[in-house]
């Protein structure tokens, strides 16, 4: 494992000094996307915001650590694309480098996907900490992707974070798991900062006094909110075609999980007001904020 | 014509029945919100509503040393501040108690402690084995529900086969290591902790 990573370094340095031309070394931010409970959009969330974050330039690379149960690929429709996993690096049959598989469209996204045969325990804590290190040389974000639970999935996925996004829902189960997690980040020394990132808001529903607001679950978590994403049916068929929702400027939820990576990148954007997007004055704004959406 | 006076004076006292209801009823939300709030009290602190009862009538007996109160009107509860959970106890007092009253009444408490300590300091120089004493110790540390059971479980066994101490000792030994994980488990319990202290 070293002698493999002491080459990465010098295949690292030599690249570095052709990209960079300010000729500082590269140190990407670590940032896991945690949520306890499945199915509240982790995965969605994860390849959404590393598609944003790579369509505004920057180099980002994203670790599926659902050993098993992977489905990141999935989501970027790179299932066909991918030869050397994670278990391959840790297991010294290929390089790091080798099992980076890069996006379709965006050459400075890329995937280091989880083994599908293999369960949790065929990396270590050490290992991914190992990999976010290296990663981090050569990529502005690291993104890890982590199962749900508490278990050693989530320490390992863990690991090598320094930030952390939770992602929730406004539902009971969603938020009490949320609640767990964050216990658990607080007690992490390595995680300097974790945010919340609430998914699948039904304005309507929220309206009429029958789903938990925003700010509900804020004031339960007491935790800072990184975004709010409306519920969209978009998601389901973005899904299928293994198509990130972002790249569709005509989306509610496209332009929410935009926002959000810009807020990652120290932008000061407002959450989006969901509640007039039903009405006419709301259809017309977001008609110019899609037009602005597309421009960019 | 007198029909449809009935039905104009049924649909307005309808009318007025449903937004009565209404008020009445709790939104899905807030039912939600405060099922939440009440669960993650639970989830946080790791008191069952068991416990939050056992704590408020401890608090009671050793409050009512010092002042006499309104025990019914005594309120317990967690509370959210920011980040930080505080331990609110609210306590009507119903009359301020006479320093000699209250001198009597630890005097007495410190008799009985006496009692007891020389008691239990009898009953552990009967049993001749070193082994109980260092079972006790083990069985202080760990949370009330396990400790009940090893002292229950002593008792069975007391001059039982070597075998089945052997069985309690490894179960305590399992539940104090679970205590000590749970501790370990995250710094915001021990904050709160430090804050209901």
């Amino acid at each position: 494992m070293t002698a493999l990573m002491e080459e990465d370094i010098k295949i690292n340095t030599e690249e570095k000094s052709e990209k960079t031309e300010k000729g500082d070394t590269m140190s990407g931010r670590v940032i896991v996307i945690t949520s306890g409970k499945g199915g509240v959009g982790k995965t969605t969330t994860n390849a959404n915001i590393g598609t944003a974050l790579a369509r505004t330039g920057k180099k980002v690379v994203m670790i599926d650590t659902d050993l098993g149960l992977r489905n990141l690929d999935l989501l970027l429709g790179l299932e066909n694309r991918i030869v050397y996993t994670i278990v391959d690096v840790v297991e010294e049959r290929c390089k790091l480098k080798q099992a980076l598989v890069k996006d379709k469209k965006n050459p400075n996204l890329c995937l280091l996907a989880a083994a599908q045969t293999r369960d949790k325990t065929a990396v270590t804590e050490e290992q991914l900490k190992d990999i976010c290190e290296e990663l981090k040389k050569d990529f502005d974000f690291i993104l890890v992707d982590c199962p749900a639970g508490i278990e050693q999935g989530f320490q390992n996925a863990v690991a090598g974070a320094s930030e952390a996004i939770v992602v929730t829902t406004p539902e009971m189960s969603a938020v009490r798991d949320a609640d767990r997690i964050i216990g658990l980040l607080e007690a992490k020394e390595e995680i300097k900062s974790y945010k919340l990132l609430i998914n699948r808001v039904r304005p309507n529903m929220i309206e009429t006094n029958d789903m938990m607001s925003v700010e509900d679950v804020q004031e339960i978590l007491s935790t800072p909110i990184i975004g709010v994403i409306p519920e969209d049916a978009g998601i389901i068929t973005s899904t299928n075609k293994g198509e990130p929702i972002v790249n569709d400027n005509k989306s509610l939820a496209g332009l929410a999980y935009n926002n959000v990576a810009r807020r990652i990148m120290g932008e000061d954007v407002p959450l989006l007001n969901l509640k007039e997007d039903n009405s006419v004055a709301g259809k017309v704004k977001k008609f110019f904020s899609n037009l602005f959406g597309k421009e960019k | 014509m007198k029909d449809i006076f009935t039905d104009l004076y049924n649909k307005v006292l309808g009318f007025f029945r449903q937004t009565e209801n209404k008020q009445e009823e709790e939104s899905a939300k807030d039912v939600a919100c405060n099922r939440l709030k009440f669960v993650l009290m639970q989830d946080r602190t790791n008191l069952s509503p068991e416990l939050m009862d056992r704590m408020r009538k401890e608090l009671i007996d050793l409050l009512s040393k010092y002042v006499e109160m309104d025990k019914e009107a005594l309120e317990l509860g967690f509370e959210q501040e920011g980040s930080q959970m505080a331990l609110m106890l609210s306590i009507p007092v119903v009359r301020a108690k006479e320093e000699a009253e209250i001198e009597a009444i630890l005097a007495k408490e410190d008799e009985e402690n006496a009692a007891k300590i020389t008691a239990t300091e009898n009953e552990i120089s009967d049993e001749d084995t070193s082994d109980n004493e260092i079972k006790d110790e083990e069985s202080d540390n760990i949370d009330e529900d396990s400790s009940e059971d090893a002292d229950e479980a002593e008792t069975e066994s007391a001059g039982d086969t070597n075998d089945t101490v052997e069985d309690i000792s490894e179960n305590v030994e399992i539940s104090v290591n679970e205590t000590h994980n749970k501790k370990s488990a995250s710094k915001k319990e021990e904050k709160e902790t430090v804050a209901s202290k």
